[in-house]
């Protein structure tokens, strides 16, 4: 099978037919979670990192309240959503829910001292454990999306071990942009080992994107006609257009541009980019993932 | 144990749709939902063209991605094979859905439960059977559980008017589910999925000894 080879099906109008058919399930609301979760998580993690107290606390809000509020708002049962932690030996959704709790706790035990000047009576070997279990669950918060998704086998576009990644490498930047963004509101100088940082991220993303298209289009007709919707069908504008043109050339541009010039809005403009493109490629990926046709087996 | 399963014989199958109306009455499901239904293609070009018919239902598989995914043990798979939804514990997360590769879980929307098909309220067999369901869980066929455990067949077995299906226990080697399979070359859907169905497909000639 290869990339030219034609594809045998169209997308199938409606149940009873044959063809392959949009994943609906999950929605702009899963996506918007998914974002908060890597944005936000990869925006403490770098903040931690550099010392940025606001980039750790902004960060700490956006997973804790924004994405925690976008999966309660999908959800059929929010009510119920303590369940969604019982089955971590098989679940990457249960695993999720306990990295964000974990998430939540040393985060805030981080943060507290910081900012309301309280020192929480943690014992000796809880002071360097809080950072270290905030990063590792803040860390995992950040691809742990790529591996919910590479779990659902009915979707071959999604099955790649390199969606985590991708995850990962699109947090880390998100999380790099916004520490960037944060430290020229505050009237500081970023540094420019986050401003390298930041562009071989971009660079990086856009070799492991183009990889992780150019394998999927030799893959089986599902994962191929993912491929066809986003460079040549439905969603090519919003792939082509804000995920390549916005979120990584423009981004890269005026983030080159941002080490000659010194504006606060640049600073805001380049955010804005990058985080329209990164919005943007989690809900083409959702809204393109397509299963698999259903056709009669042949018996000999 | 026993691996309650079918096969379905595509030789014979004519795509009446009796199995998605037989099964919509006995589940009472609501608008759009349809545990079994006849997937239909068009093949050949003009004038030699045909349909063909594929009756398709949950393939209880042994190796359930739906069950894998779950993240609160809402979906599990019963002692004789049969894949279960609890309502009480599904929380709405879809993730089944997404998971299954035969698309064949269905979620109740908030408000579903409220209209009937007419529009105008619940008819008496829609208030009865729609009690049955919750609004914002998954649903899923059931391999009529409740028939199974009093002994009889599935509803789209029964009402089938070709008998293109049959019902059984896969497990015994010398059972008639597994001749059936053997001598006739059965097949399971999309098997690069490795989920192991329950559910296997007849098409072609009986093999020659």
């Amino acid at each position: 099978m290869s990339a030219t080879d034609p594809l045998p099906y169209a997308i199938a109008p409606h149940r009873f037919a044959v063809g392959f058919t949009r994943q609906t399930w999950w929605n702009w609301r899963i996506g918007a979670a998914f974002f908060f979760g890597e944005i936000g998580a990869g925006l403490f993690l770098v903040s931690l990192v550099t010392g940025q107290a606001l980039g750790m606390a902004v960060g700490y809000l956006i997973v804790v309240v924004g994405k925690n509020t976008a999966h309660l708002l999908y959800l059929g049962r929010p009510a119920r959503f303590w369940r969604a932690a019982l089955r971590p030996d098989r679940s990457w959704i249960a695993r999720g829910i306990w990295a964000t709790g974990l998430f939540a706790i040393s985060g805030f035990t981080l943060l507290l001292p910081k900012f309301a000047g309280i020192e929480l009576p943690i014992a000796g070997w809880g002071q360097p454990l809080a950072p270290a279990v905030a990063a590792a669950s803040a860390l995992f918060i950040m691809f742990y999306d790529g591996l919910v998704m590479k779990a659902s086998p009915a979707i071959p576009f999604w099955n790649s071990a390199l969606l985590p990644v991708l995850c990962l490498t699109y947090a880390t930047l998100g999380g790099a942009t916004l520490s960037l963004m944060l430290t020229t509101l505050q009237g500081g100088m970023p540094p420019p080992a986050l401003e390298r940082l930041e562009h071989w991220l971009l660079v990086a993303n856009a070799w492991l994107l183009a990889i992780y298209i150019l394998r999927m289009s030799r893959l089986e007709p599902a994962a191929r006609q993912t491929v066809h919707l986003l460079l040549r069908g439905r969603y090519r504008r919003a792939f082509l257009g804000l995920v390549l043109l916005v979120g990584m050339v423009a981004t890269l541009l005026l983030s080159l541009a941002q080490g000659h010039v010194e504006a606060t809005a640049l600073a805001v403009v380049v955010a804005a980019c990058e985080l329209v493109g990164d919005f943007t490629l989690l809900m083409v990926l959702l809204k393109s993932g397509l299963y698999s046709p259903q056709t009669a087996p042949r018996s000999h | 144990m026993a691996r309650l399963g079918m096969v379905i014989d595509l030789r014979r199958c004519i795509g009446c749709n009796a199995c998605t109306i037989a099964c919509k009455q006995e589940h009472g499901t609501p608008e759009d939902v349809h545990f079994a239904r006849v997937v239909t293609r068009e093949v050949g070009t003009y004038p030699a063209t045909r349909r063909t018919f594929l009756p398709v239902l949950c393939n209880h598989c042994a190796d359930a991605p739906c069950v894998e995914v779950c993240p609160s043990g809402a979906s599990y798979i019963r002692a004789d094979g049969i894949v279960l939804v609890d309502r009480e514990k599904c929380i709405g997360c879809r993730a089944c859905a997404v998971a299954c590769p035969y698309m064949n879980r269905h979620f109740l929307e908030r408000g579903l439960l409220r209209h009937g098909y007419n529009g105008d309220g619940l008819s008496v067999l829609e208030a009865v059977k729609f009690a049955e369901f919750e609004e914002g869980t998954m649903i899923k066929c059931n391999l009529c559980a409740h028939r199974v455990d009093q002994g009889l067949e599935p509803a789209c077995v029964v009402t089938c008017p070709t008998e293109c299906r049959f019902f059984g226990d896969l497990e015994p080697e010398a059972g008639r589910l597994q001749s059936l399979i053997r001598d006739h070359g059965g097949k399971p859907l999309l098997p690069e999925c490795n989920t192991r169905p329950s559910i296997y497909y007849l098409d072609g000639e009986p093999r020659q000894a």
